[in-house]
């Protein structure tokens, strides 16, 4: 049984990247009826390639480049795809339809450009005033910084992430920008609007949802502030480690490049540790580590014996033994390791999903699972375009409107540069 | 108005970062948020920091953050009398969370053996599910970050793999639940079918974007671990300034063109050296000295309003004494000071978004409650009598 949790909502995309669109596809894994509509005739920034030959973003195959990206893959299942130009009359015309149909409508231009196209809130509203419209601007929609660009890696820096995600005693110029907010936005938003929804129930009234990614950025990561406002220090990179737990620390394993997690989080499962290691004493009365003030105190040490001794090991046969022993162990997994992991099989995690530009292969599952209704990978990621028809001959556009807007280059199923 | 989420009845059961953080996005939005903390202390009320690094039971940052506008009942769930209080509470509410070893979740579950009209929704938090070889294995912020393939991505080559920040990957994993969990209220309200939510930590980790495995699935290229800052497309990271860092995010066009053209050097833009992708990382080094020089007399702020002013994306690293004082989050009030009894005020982030206005009281924050201040207040309006009640907490079921 497909999901049917969300399945008397309707939704309008009209977003970029992964903060809306890959929202967009968790509505869909739970249900909801998402139309995606896509950029035309400019391409969506997931589907930009450079080079090929450079871009390891491009999957092996021989249809066009912009259909075989994985950044596109990876925010686009379980939705239709329309590709519109919006900027036309007709254009506005489908989307006007589509907002009348919509529950919800979800939007990620910089602040300003959604009322620029002609589609802010108030004329929204007007459209249809039941529905939810998101906005998820960095920033947001007001403040001095309206106007200004900001990409998913700026909200770590001006949250304060940025200066405490790294190693211990290093600097931010090494470090690899991360993309945090595109992860944990989305799950975000889905509570704003399905709130705004349960709202509606009561007022029938649509409502606007301003969700500035850097606010639901600063609202993770409470110590960061409070370790400043609470004791008046700036809170520098831990690495792997916790100041209240040892050994809490990542250590490399036998093998190129392999590496686990272990941790230690009380005397029990100290003991354990130092016994399965042949050091029973060092977690004895008497030995300065068998206490976590003296592990803390030794924390180097342990480090360094717990180092030497982890590396005539394999880090996944090392995780069993010291998991059966009751002990926080996992190895750090990196592509293709986790198609080995027995759990995953298990909960048949993996899923096979055909495209007619892609080799099959085994991608990553869902986020949950649930009872009696299972998500399903209904949809793939949508071809460019592929459902123009069935959609806007569902708005009531005819198949000569369709075949006008085609001729127009105001929807379409390819760009225009691989046409010629 | 009221607020959006006031008619919804929430259980949280486990104390952890996670389902608490995922009870956060209720109870902020005006929904009854019941925490179900065990006596042997909640894990998110012994984490630092701490005010003036004095250890309090209720005074911790973590759970004065992710506690508030809720209320604390101490209960003891794996004993039958604990495990007959739930039921009691559980039929007057739309969704139970829960993040407890699989073992003890299983037994709560057991004891709900409702019809479907007065089964609440549950949503079950464990480190690798309710189900397979690894349902029973524990796992902490560090070791399940190590599962979810971001740690190998993030780090730096030669380096251990690398977590984000403290607690970033479970709270994570607690949005998750707080996402799907609304999403089974609704369509039990819709359908009448409670659902019944199983999130392997690891999973929401994995299966989100930003994790290695999934690009990789798509498109079968392994990629190296990070040496450092990009070569390939820079500039893309943190440059030193005046008196910290600049982030930047411009290595593609337009965006580098308009960098180089902002910083007073457009024909960087045009030499092969930094835009041919076969040249360029042979020059990042030149490229970087570039840009240092021009950052080297500007500090952060004014860096930033003038390359924003010429269209480019780069924003300031802020540390923690900064965030509260940037102009934007002064605007909006992005950090809110609550008053907490015994503590004095204390500094919060403000809601996660904002409905019908920058302003509007669809969030209200209420501080955390203390340990168990609300135990007696529900047992009552659960009818326990107050013998009843003493001889809960006689028998060490409740504190």
């Amino acid at each position: 049984m497909t999901s049917k949790m969300l399945s008397n909502i309707n939704v309008v995309e009209i977003a970029e990247v992964w903060a809306g669109p890959f929202g967009c596809s968790l509505m869909g894994d739970l249900g909801a009826n998402v139309i995606k509509v896509e950029s035309y005739p400019r391409k969506s920034e997931t589907r930009n390639a450079g080079d090929p030959r450079l871009d390891p973003r491009v999957a092996e195959g021989t249809g066009p480049i912009y259909e075989r990206i994985n950044t596109h893959h990876h925010g686009n299942r379980n939705k239709r795809n329309i590709a519109l130009d919006i900027r036309t009359t007709e254009g506005r015309d489908v989307l006007t339809r589509l907002i009348k149909w919509g529950d919800i409508l979800v939007e990620s231009f910089s602040a300003g450009t959604i009322d620029r196209l002609g589609y802010g809130w108030e004329v929204v509203k007007k459209i249809n005033e039941r529905i939810t419209m998101l906005s998820l601007a960095g920033w947001g929609q007001e403040g001095p910084y309206l106007g200004r660009i900001m990409f998913g890696v700026g909200f770590d820096a001006m949250a304060g992430h940025a200066l405490i995600r790294g190693y211990e005693d290093g600097t931010p110029e090494e470090m690899i920008p991360i993309l945090h907010s595109d992860a944990t936005v989305p799950l975000t938003w889905i509570v704003a609007v399905l709130g705004a929804l349960m709202q509606r129930e009561k007022t029938n009234a649509g409502s606007y949802i301003d969700l500035a990614q850097i606010e639901d950025i600063a609202w993770q990561f409470p110590n960061i502030i409070s370790e400043w406002t609470m004791n008046g220090r700036i809170p520098k990179p831990l690495g792997n480690s916790d100041p209240s737990i040892v050994p809490h620390n990542c250590y490399q394993a036998s093998g190129e490049d392999r590496w686990i997690n272990i941790a230690a989080e009380n005397d029990l499962q100290w003991a354990n540790l130092t016994e399965f290691m042949g050091n029973k004493s060092w977690s004895e009365i008497g030995h300065e580590w068998s206490s976590i003030i003296g592990r803390i105190k030794g924390r180097k040490e342990i480090d360094l014996a717990i180092s030497d001794f982890v590396r005539q090991f394999d880090p996944f046969d090392l995780a069993d033994q010291l998991q059966a022993l009751g002990i926080i162990a996992a190895p750090v997994l990196a592509p293709p390791d986790p198609l080995m992991s027995p759990q995953l099989h298990d909960r048949n995690w993996f899923q096979i999903v055909d495209h007619p530009y892609i080799p099959e292969r085994l991608l990553g599952g869902f986020l949950w699972k649930s009872e009696p209704d299972q998500p399903s990978w209904d949809r793939r990621a949508g071809l460019v375009g592929e459902d123009n028809n069935e959609v806007l001959l569902q708005l009531g556009f005819s198949t000569n409107d369709i075949d006008s807007m085609k001729k127009k280059d105001i929807i379409g199923e390819t760009y225009v540069e691989e046409r010629t | 108005m009221e607020q959006p989420l006031v008619d919804i009845q929430v259980l949280e059961i486990g104390g952890t970062v996670s389902v608490s953080a995922a009870g956060k996005k209720f109870s902020d939005f005006g929904a009854n948020v019941v925490k179900i903390e065990p006596p042997s202390i909640s894990e998110i009320r012994k984490i630092a920091p701490f005010p003036n690094d004095l250890f309090h039971i209720d005074h911790g940052a973590m759970h004065l953050a992710f506690d508030t506008s809720k209320k604390s009942l101490v209960l003891d769930h794996n004993t039958n009398s604990g495990k007959e209080i739930i039921r009691r509470l559980a039929s007057q509410f739309d969704l139970i969370i829960i993040d407890l070893p699989a073992l003890e979740t299983a037994a709560i579950i057991a004891a709900l053996n409702f019809d479907d009209s007065l089964m609440p929704n549950i949503v079950t938090i464990t480190p690798h599910g309710m189900t397979g070889p690894y349902k029973d294995r524990i796992e902490n912020d560090l070791s399940i970050f190590g599962w979810s393939t971001r740690s190998h991505r993030h780090s730096i080559t030669g380096n251990p793999p690398l977590r984000y920040g403290p607690y970033a990957g479970v709270v994570q994993i607690g949005s998750t639940a707080a996402a799907v969990g609304i999403a089974a209220v609704w369509g039990k309200k819709a359908d009448g079918i409670p659902r019944n939510v199983d999130i392997a930590g690891v999973e929401a980790l994995m299966g989100n974007v930003d994790s290695a495995f999934f690009l990789w699935s798509v498109n079968g290229a392994l990629q190296p671990r990070s040496s450092g800052q990009s070569r390939g497309l820079y500039p893309m990271g943190a440059y030193k300034c005046k008196d910290g860092y600049m982030l930047f995010s411009a290595g593609r066009d337009p965006m580098f063109t308009k960098l180089c053209n902002a910083i007073g050097r457009p024909e960087v833009a045009q030499d092969q050296r930094f835009i041919d992708p076969e040249q360029r990382p042979n020059h990042f080094e030149e490229f970087k000295l570039i840009l240092e020089s021009w950052l080297a007399d500007k500090n952060k702020y004014e860096a930033f309003n003038e390359l924003q002013e010429k269209g480019v994306m780069a924003c300031p690293v802020l540390d923690a004494s900064e965030l509260q004082n940037d102009p934007q989050s002064v605007f909006r009030n992005s950090y809110i000071t609550q008053e907490k009894k015994g503590v004095g005020d204390i500094t919060l982030a403000g809601p996660p978004f904002r409905m019908n206005g920058l302003n509007s009281e669809s969030w209200v924050s209420r501080s955390s409650p203390n340990f168990g201040e609300h135990t007696n207040e529900i047992l009552k309006n659960l009818k326990y009598s107050d013998q009843e009640i003493i001889a809960l907490f006689r028998a060490g079921v409740t504190s």
